[in-house]
């Protein structure tokens, strides 16, 4: 017995580093429990946000950003770089990145569901422990080094979310939402999946580092092709690429707020943290073929996004267009595949994690003061709320790439990428600023029906915004101006991560 | 090379963001408050930069010639380290080129400012955004880091862009999108141009550095196929920010639609960015390309010189006549810039100096007539003398200044570019001196219809201003704006004295090209 207790003590010792992980599933039953015993759902939400919190500070503590010896928990002191699961999975600078993104807008997200979730809400627990096992899933994304777990990570963060899209399912859209979430997402699971059998089928191994070594070594087929386009289509539906988009406009359009917050600023970044590791990594043999594929995907996918967006009444709508636009920014990171893209493809995931959430968030206080999504009824917003339009403006500034703020920095590490590739690659990153200056006229124009239009003339006077919502509103601008005025750290950690994935 | 103990420049870029940041703290039932704020925190720069001014000048002349961002050329230089591993630093430094658009900026800063004393609408954004804008000009002027020059170049089109969008005229909506994407557009195609000279020069130094000094020294040997696609996207950027022929249309559509001040700060300064950005980064840094590109700026100036004259002698609109009258004067810029000579640059740096002072006159004319007579169209106006004389004077005299009437200052900037162009391009040069003649014309002819003749107002009723000569505080700017001009009119070497040597070291580095 007591040699069994020691062996489980020195189990959990080797594998501290999933601590966050292991937190989160714990909390996730808690919480559970919890709903069986308590209807207040500001105390669900606090339980959920707990294991957050602890598992944001230890992921600092291993990216070497805090000093977590001072309190005595130096067994994680950073920067790890460790091999776990029989090297499955990998703890290391890439991996913590991603984490560290996921956790940040999961805590948005609970933050905002405080004062989004109403008396009318049932299932209030199983809400919240379906954010946690998402993220545990997206997490397992961020660290796994396996064709396996990186298929189950996508899936555990996939049905969980499927879930919560249609969390208020009396209301049609949101069934709607989630129904259409459903179906997509399960059709391109199994694309995924075969695009993987075939991989492996080629190379007979599912290890991702040891799959390049195999598909370089062995002669060109194609059958090689055929998984290469699977995995395209795969990931390019869960990125919401075009021309595989098209569900995610009434997804998130239709989502719960917070859920629309955790798609568009959390799983989408899964896939982008799954496809970095295949293709980058995986496939980097085949990268003559699979570039110039991505790059097309890539100018597609931005051009798209923003064009659609031009025309959207919506602000919510518009900004799942441009979701979809940066997704096709970040793509320039795949399809480029150089050190200095790849850290600008994660910067950028940090950034956008930020900066649309917070635009999301913003959408969702201005939906609970004014009970529109309407961009007609921003009118003199800044009038009438000045501190959210602010925060919108600021955001949506920062997603058009505007200095000093966070997401002009991301993208120009982004496009200098490009730049610095050369030849060919030199025109991704003309068609990313053109783009972006693109975008700036969407993004303009909602700055401009709230700032300088008038409020309308018998408008009423506005209710107080709820404090969650002004929490995560002020968590997400400190990080968008932050990261703007102070970008080094994040640039060194991006770089290192990217560093990573090409040794 | 003139240092000082104290953080200048910053404090030159901090003042005007301190009085912005005061203003938005400013409570809503005392906004008029913030026009007293603006006032102060836009004089302490004023004062600070003439301050500058008189310390370099007075400074005694380098004993040889120096090198182009030379430490020698460079006054007050400031470096931190903003982001190593990018290269990126915060950089400042003034030299002859950039002094006298630094002083320009916070001195038309300030009387835009007074100029706009009895704005109302919404006063605490409005002389809040103007504080910002002088932020952004005058640290593009004195950034000597490609990215802090990208940054303050960005910055200054939000304050712009809300300028015309809140302030504007009827069509306020378009002209503020349109001056936005436009500008936007060519701002990111001149950052792919920075990006392509940083990685190119980070192989060649073997550290990545955006600052300007660290890449000068380089560039000039970069291959030529890389210098003309680096000047292409460069010259771009600033074409079009100048703007030159044909780049220009987002100007006649920014002015007539924006506010006054904004159009003052528009033309006095936006544009000055353009021409600046020519000299101080497409030209020095990337010889080969701008050698290759001289036929190509010289056309464009000249048609943008001609071109520009002959659109205003069409013209109705007061406000828009003056502005594509900045299209024809900008051209002599880009026609002195071309010449590759230490007089031709010399020149555009003076002939930016001088448009700015008497633009700014003619722009704050057209918002007193508006405002005064209740529109700007020519057609409708006549006789104004008669019931305004000061405002008519003063127009006159803005007039005469802008055609180059000798004694008043762009007579010698203007004079200086033909001299050079001739000089090096010899007789095919005559044919923007026809735009003297054109010049002459339309201002002549528009002050004519407008002021002189049997007085005439020919509006509906109720739209009729009630012709009020200049208040004190038109009167007070117009002023001092005027009073410049006569100065460096008469004395021009105040200002081409500071830049002869810069322009000298920029006109050596081709000399080493040939």
């Amino acid at each position: 017995m007591a040699a069994t207790l020691s062996e489980l003590a020195q189990l959990l010792a080797d594998n501290r580093h999933l601590a966050p992980e292991f937190l989160m599933v714990i909390f996730a039953f808690i919480v559970l429990g919890a709903s069986f015993g308590t209807k207040n759902r500001r105390v669900l939400g606090y339980i959920a946000m707990a294991p957050v919190l602890v598992s944001l500070f230890l992921i600092a503590g291993m990216m070497g950003f805090l000093d977590l010896g001072l309190l005595g928990l130096s067994a994680f002191a950073g920067p790890v770089n460790v091999a776990l699961a029989g090297g499955a999975l990998s703890i290391n600078m890439f991996s913590l990145i991603f984490k560290f993104v996921f956790l940040s807008v999961v805590l948005l997200v609970s933050l905002t569901s405080l004062s989004f979730l109403t008396e009318k809400d049932k299932h209030v627990g199983e809400y919240y422990a379906l954010i946690l096992i998402a993220t545990v899933g997206m997490m397992t994304v961020a660290s796994a080094n396996n064709l396996v777990p990186l298929f189950v990570g996508i899936e555990i963060a996939s049905i969980s979310t499927y879930a919560l899209a249609a969390f208020r399912k009396r209301d049609g859209k949101s069934a709607e939402a989630g129904m259409k979430y459903f179906i997509i997402g399960a059709t391109s699971s199994a694309i995924l999946l075969y695009g993987m059998s075939i991989i492996y089928g080629i190379s007979g191994t599912l290890d991702i580092p040891l799959l390049s070594q195999r598909i370089g070594e062995s002669a060109w087929e194609p059958a090689t092709i055929v998984g290469l386009t699977m995995l395209i289509a795969g990931f390019g539906f869960k990125m919401a690429a075009a021309p595989f988009h098209m569900w995610a406009p009434d997804v998130y359009e239709g989502s719960p707020h917070p859920i629309t917050v955790l798609l568009a600023a959390g799983s989408k970044k899964m896939a982008f943290a799954a496809a970095f590791k295949v293709f980058l990594v995986g496939l980097v043999a085949a990268k003559a073929d699979f570039g110039f594929a991505l790059s097309i995907v890539a100018v597609l996918t931005m051009t798209l996004g923003n064009v659609m967006a031009l025309s959207q009444t919506s602000v919510k709508r518009m900004l799942a267009y441009s979701s979809i636009a940066q997704s096709g920014y970040i793509l320039i990171a795949l399809a480029v595949g150089t050190k200095t893209a790849l850290a600008g493809g994660i910067l950028h995931v940090v950034t956008h994690a930020f900066m649309k959430g917070g635009a999301f968030i913003a959408v969702a206080a201005i939906a609970h003061i004014i009970s529109s999504e309407k961009l007609g009824d921003y009118r003199g917003l800044s009038r009438r709320s000045p501190f959210i339009a602010l925060c919108m403006a600021t955001f949506l500034l920062s997603l058009a790439g505007i200095p000093p703020l966070a997401g002009f920095w991301s993208k120009f590490v982004l496009f200098s990428g490009a730049v610095e590739a050369g030849g060919w690659w030199v025109w991704l990153a003309f068609a990313g600023v053109l783009n972006s200056a693109l975008s700036l006229y969407y993004y303009a124009r909602v700055i401009k029906v709230m700032y300088v239009e008038e409020p309308p003339k018998d408008a009423p006077k506005l209710g107080q915004v709820p404090g969650p919502y002004t929490a995560a509103l002020l968590i997400a601008m400190a990080a968008v101006v932050l990261i703007g005025l102070y970008p080094q750290p994040f640039i060194d950690a991006a770089m290192s991560a990217a560093g990573t994935l090409f040794p | 090379m003139v240092e000082s103990s104290l953080p200048v420049l910053s404090l030159l870029v901090l003042l005007p963001l301190i009085g912005a940041g005061i203003i938005s703290c400013i409570p809503n039932r005392r906004a008029g408050a913030a026009r007293w704020v603006a006032l102060l925190f836009s004089f302490l720069p004023l004062l600070l930069s003439v301050y500058l001014y008189t310390l370099v000048w007075s400074a005694p002349p380098p004993e040889k010639a120096f090198g182009y961002l030379s430490a020698d050329s460079l006054h007050f230089e400031e470096r931190f380290d903003w982001v190593p591993s990018l290269g990126v630093s915060y950089s400042m430094g003034v030299d002859g080129i950039s002094l006298p658009l630094v002083f320009l900026t916070a001195l038309l800063s300030f009387l835009a400012i007074i100029f706009s004393w009895s704005e109302t609408r919404r006063p605490k954004a409005y002389f809040g955004l103007m504080l910002v804008m002088e932020v952004g000009v005058v640290g593009v002027f004195m950034a000597i880091d490609f990215f802090l020059f990208y940054i303050f170049w960005e910055i200054v089109l939000i304050p712009m862009y809300f300028l015309i969008g809140i302030w504007g005229g009827p069509r306020k909506d378009y002209a503020a999108i349109k001056f936005f994407i436009y500008t936007h557009v060519a701002s990111v195609v001149m950052l792919l141009g920075i990006m392509g000279l940083y990685f190119q020069c980070r192989d060649a130094l073997g550290y990545s550095t955006f600052s300007m000094i660290e890449i000068a020294k380089v560039s000039p040997t970069l291959s030529s196929g890389f210098q003309y696609v680096a000047f292409a996207a460069l010259f771009f950027g600033f074409a079009a920010k100048m703007p030159s022929v044909p780049f220009h249309t987002w100007l006649p559509d920014a002015h007539v639609e924006a506010p006054t001040a904004g159009s003052v700060l528009l033309a006095g300064l936006l544009l000055k960015m353009g021409g600046y950005g020519l000299i101080r980064v497409a030209i020095p840094l990337l010889p080969v390309g701008a050698q290759a590109a001289v036929p190509v700026m010289v056309v464009l100036g000249v048609v943008s010189i001609v071109y520009g004259a002959l659109l205003c002698l069409a013209q109705n609109d007061l406000k828009k006549m003056v502005a594509y009258s900045s299209i024809s004067h900008m051209g002599f810029v880009m026609l002195g810039v071309a010449t590759l000579s230490p007089l031709g640059i010399s020149a555009a740096v003076f002939q930016m100096f001088t448009h700015g002072l008497i633009t700014a006159v003619l722009f704050m004319m057209c918002g007193v007539f508006h405002h005064s007579a209740g529109t700007r169209e020519i057609s409708r106006l006549g006789g104004l003398a008669q019931k305004i004389p000061m405002a008519a004077g003063v127009f006159l005299t803005g007039s005469l200044a802008s055609l180059g009437l000798p004694g008043l200052c762009s007579f010698i900037s203007e004079f200086l570019v033909f001299y050079s162009a001739f000089a090096t391009f010899g007789a095919w040069m005559w044919i923007p001196v026809i735009s003297i003649v054109l010049t002459a014309a339309y201002y002549l002819w528009a002050a004519q219809r407008v002021l002189f003749g049997k007085f005439r107002v020919n509006l509906p009723k109720k739209e009729k201003g009630h012709l009020d000569d200049l208040h004190l505080h038109e009167a007070v700017a117009l002023g001092i704006l005027i009073a410049l001009i006569v100065f460096f009119g008469l004395f021009p070497s105040a200002v081409i004295a500071l830049t002869n040597p810069v322009s000298s070291a920029i006109a050596g580095i081709f000399a080493g090209v040939g």
